[in-house]
């Protein structure tokens, strides 16, 4: 047996090698985690900015951002108990808002519940039970509300941010930014130029019902938007997915308070 | 000098590790949409075999011989942890766009068999050379393949619209084929086809030749 | 005989070491389209038969002219229909010109409606001829195999399977690609394991989807959208199909062929009566069709009777399936291709039955996709020859237990 090959030759050299990498990889991740923290935020912040048409990713720079979104604040509500929730409750429930991701703990029982079949319109499964939601105001009045909005819709679920102006009840905008849909057929949702019929349309009709829908063919009016051709069933997730959203089991009790007795946190 | 200028350009061609070894195909169909992802790849993958190499070679006379296949994967695994995180740091969307496949590079044939196949028996800076010379011609291969599914799926290269699509008032209709997997397998046999038509001797022999059933000569 | 003498004359220049060698493909083919070839077999085994590939080629060719003629006519009906039943003026594009020059818009009409479904149908097939055999004999040149009359049968199959609006650039595009890679680049007529002109369909159908499955192609007027059947019962379900006026769509329409649809895929009536020319000459193979059929039958049977809340779809009885889309066109000229097709006889019927299978899974289960026949046909080519081998290597092992061998 030559001297390498000895059983302390290779316990030695595996050790050592072990060792190295481990400072290496640990290394590179510590170091390198605030900057990979900042951009994560940042890449969240401008789809923020993108659904309330504050940013436009063909002319605006990462620099522009900071100070666009640094007139949100944030907040974090409670779907089952229907409140935005105060310092107190946060603490509680241990949520820190500027580390907290609700994309991170969507598998977390603390944090998220599984659906109902027959409750779950949007056919995601799960869902967090404590997402944030972006606010605007100005002098006391809600300027703009934007919130996470997920469905399924051909291929896999698609997340964006659906914006509305202050009445919360008229779209500002919509914006997907994670999709698996056909591109060139579904993933068209994405495109500016279908984006661009969500602003001005109302959601809810006189009784308070969601009124807003997608639907196939012309769409008219303040209630409707066309579909997109070719992708009926992304089509349909979108739909499912405002039908949802913005029904009476996720935001819309959460958007009536906010209609008619402006942001109160519950302390 | 010659052999430097050889190991370094015989890859491109010669030996291309896709058109003629055929690996490291999987990553050449998923990243190959964009062409900012892919030059992000191909220096993501040269600088992982490369070092890799070099690495390899530094210590390859020190390495057990019954260990050497983990102490391989060990290195090329660090090396395209530390890619990813640098990716991560530094140019975040591409990283997004990327997803699993930078770590994807681990399981790439190419690193690996050039660690066993050139790092194990040549000295560090060659080893470092054809690490280069080898991702450059994966790199070759995944720019062409790129730029075509680019440049017919989307109507841009590098995010700049050459033909103004149809959707945006334009006259070019985008190939969606192009925005799928499959076409880059055309592609890059298209490549391959190119390849060989200049270079014959890559072409692999006939496993049988059909006999002509109207002429005798072919026949018997 | 004068025309004879002057190949015979200028023959050499054309054979090896001639002046125009490599046009000898060329020479070939006016050579044979006048004169039956004296070449004979040599080889063993020899088979004598009075039909050749020519001759299959040229049945088929015309066997496909039903639904070609149907699809003519049916192009013109749907869009006059439409056209009175909205008002407009005519197809809106230059078309037009053509049509108006020689008929009006009236649905009754057979004369007006084929001439607005010819204005339609004869342009694409031009081009696809013309760029596809382009391309067919660039390769024979090159590579110097003979020019073959299969590429009569593609180009045909092909036209009759895009939808009638199709522009010309992507039925060339579509048959380019067909040729190329779904033939020549295996070598040519016989070396191909894909239909070829399926796999024209399958690039256009994943290159241009907006335009190939999207609800604007399907009747000829420029603007015009409608869905096709296949498309509203992935949607809504059975009861809510409709032809494009909006009347609701009966079985006996549907298999007469009266509804939106690929040129020439509407018509089961017409492509059956295609499929007799093909089995009484017994160029096509009755187990492929039936296995296809029977497959389609059991397929569709089992999920009706498995039911779905959400998909309607589940629900569609064999005999509607067999009359939408593309089925009957598939099952007929599609799936019978010999070359792609396996060629045992036991092979051919599992082989079929796997198409009908597919066909339904996919229209069914997949919701993207309404229609399957393109795709199941497809899957099916390449398990052709692998069903092959198992048939061959089970006839092996039984003879072998019987102690024949």
């Amino acid at each position: 047996m030559s001297s390498k090959d000895s059983t302390k030759r290779t316990l030695i050299v595996a050790f050592s090698l072990c060792v190295v990498c481990s400072i290496i990889v640990s290394g590179t991740a510590v170091i390198l985690k605030p900057m990979q923290d900042a951009n994560r935020i940042l890449d969240r912040n401008k789809n923020i900015l993108s659904a309330a048409g504050l940013f436009d990713s063909q002319q605006d720079g990462d620099e522009v951002v900071a100070e666009r979104f640094s007139q949100f604040s944030t907040y974090v509500i409670d779907l089952n108990e229907q409140r935005v929730l105060g310092e107190e409750q946060l603490e509680q429930l241990q949520i820190d808002i500027d580390g907290y991701d609700q994309r991170l703990v969507i598998n977390d029982p603390n944090y998220s519940e599984a659906l109902e079949r027959q409750k779950d319109i949007a056919n995601i499964k799960r869902r967090v039970i404590y997402p944030m939601i972006y606010v605007v105001t100005e002098n006391q009045e809600i300027e703009t509300i934007v919130v996470p909005v997920s469905g399924y819709g051909l291929w896999g679920i698609l997340y964006g941010f659906l914006a509305l102006e202050g009445d919360a009840n008229t779209v500002k905008g919509l914006a997907f930014y994670e999709l698996k849909e056909t591109p060139g057929l579904g993933a068209e949702v994405s495109n500016p130029r279908w984006t661009a019929l969500w602003p001005g349309k109302k959601i809810y009709d006189e009784v308070g019902e969601v009124g807003l829908r997608v639907i196939k063919g012309q769409g008219s009016g303040d209630y409707q938007i066309d579909g997109l051709s070719g992708a009926t069933l992304t089509t349909r997730g979108v739909d499912n997915l405002i039908q949802y959203w913005l029904g009476d089991d996720a935001y819309g009790p959460i958007l009536a308070q906010l209609r008619e007795t402006g942001l109160q946190t519950n302390d | 000098m010659s052999s430097v200028k050889q190991i370094l350009l015989t890859p491109l061609f010669e030996n291309n590790p896709i058109a003629l070894q055929i690996l490291g195909v999987c990553s050449a169909l998923a990243v190959t949409t964009q062409l900012s992802v892919t030059l992000v790849m191909c220096v993501a993958l040269t600088t992982v075999t490369a070092f890799s190499n070099l690495f390899i070679s530094m210590i390859r006379n020190q390495m057990p011989s019954s260990i050497r296949i983990i102490v391989q994967m060990t290195i090329i695994a660090s090396l395209v942890i530390a890619v990813d995180q640098f990716l991560q740091a530094f140019a975040y969307e591409i990283s997004k766009n990327l997803s699993v496949f930078v770590g994807l590079i681990i399981t790439n044939c190419i690193v690996m068999g050039r660690a066993e196949a050139f790092a194990m028996k040549n000295p560090p800076v060659l080893s470092f050379l054809d690490g280069i010379g080898n991702g450059m011609g994966y790199s070759l291969v995944l720019i062409v393949v790129a730029s075509v599914r680019e440049l017919f799926g989307s109507g841009s290269l590098l995010g700049f619209q050459i033909l103004p699509l149809i959707e945006n008032g334009g006259w070019y209709q985008a190939n969606g084929l192009m925005l799928l997997s499959p076409s880059a397998f055309f592609i890059i046999g298209f490549f391959i086809w190119a390849v060989r038509s200049v270079k014959k001797d890559q072409v692999e022999a006939r496993e049988f030749r059909m006999a002509s059933q109207s002429t005798p000569d072919g026949a018997f | 005989m004068g025309l004879r003498r002057v190949l015979d004359d200028i023959e050499p220049h054309f054979n090896k070491g001639g002046r125009y060698e490599s046009w000898y493909a060329l020479f070939e083919a006016v050579d044979t389209i006048f004169y039956t070839p004296s070449k004979v077999t040599v080889a063993e085994p020899h088979v004598r038969d009075g039909i050749d590939l020519k001759r299959v080629m040229i049945t088929v060719w015309f066997a496909a002219f039903f639904p070609m003629f149907y699809g003519m006519f049916n192009i013109g009906f749907q869009a006059n229909s439409a056209i009175v039943a909205m008002g407009l003026e005519g197809s809106g594009d230059w078309h037009e010109i053509i049509i108006a020059a020689l008929a009006g818009h009236d649905p009754s009409s057979i004369w007006d409606n084929f001439v607005y479904g010819a204005a339609h149908y004869i342009p694409i097939y031009l081009v696809v001829f013309l760029v596809g055999g382009f391309w067919e004999v660039l390769f024979a040149m090159k590579r110097g195999h003979e020019i073959n009359e299969g590429f009569f049968v593609t180009s045909i199959l092909f036209t009759l399977i895009v939808p009638p609006d199709i522009p010309l650039w992507q039925a060339a595009l579509g048959i380019s690609f067909g040729v190329v890679v779904g033939k020549e680049v295996f070598g040519g007529t016989g070396k191909n394991f894909l239909n070829p002109a399926l796999t024209g369909r399958a690039f256009l159908f994943f290159a241009y989807a907006p335009q190939m499955s999207g609800d604007s192609v399907w009747t000829a007027i420029d603007g015009f959208s409608g869905a096709t059947p296949l498309s509203q019962i992935a949607a809504e379900g059975l009861p809510a199909i409709a032809v494009a006026t909006g009347r609701g769509l009966s079985w006996l329409d549907a298999f007469f062929g009266q509804m939106q649809g690929s040129i020439g895929e509407t018509s089961t009536l017409a492509i059956l009566l295609g499929a007799c020319v093909l089995l009484v000459t017994r160029i096509a193979s009755w187990r492929i069709m039936l296995g296809v059929f029977f497959g389609m039958c059991a397929t569709a049977t089992l999920f009706n009777f498995i039911g779905s809340d959400t998909n309607p779809a589940f629900a569609t009885p064999w005999y509607w399936h067999f009359v939408l889309g593309g089925f009957a066109f598939g099952m007929v000229f599609m799936a019978t291709d010999p070359v792609s097709a396996s060629m045992t006889s036991t092979g051919k019927w599992i082989f079929g039955a796997l198409i009908g299978f597919m066909i339904v899974l996919i229209r069914v289960v997949n919701p993207a996709y309404p229609e399957g026949t393109m795709l199941a046909i497809l899957f099916a080519n390449l398990f052709a020859p692998l069903i092959d081998y198992f048939v061959v290597k089970a006839n092996i092992s039984r003879r072998r237990a019987r102690g024949v061998l």
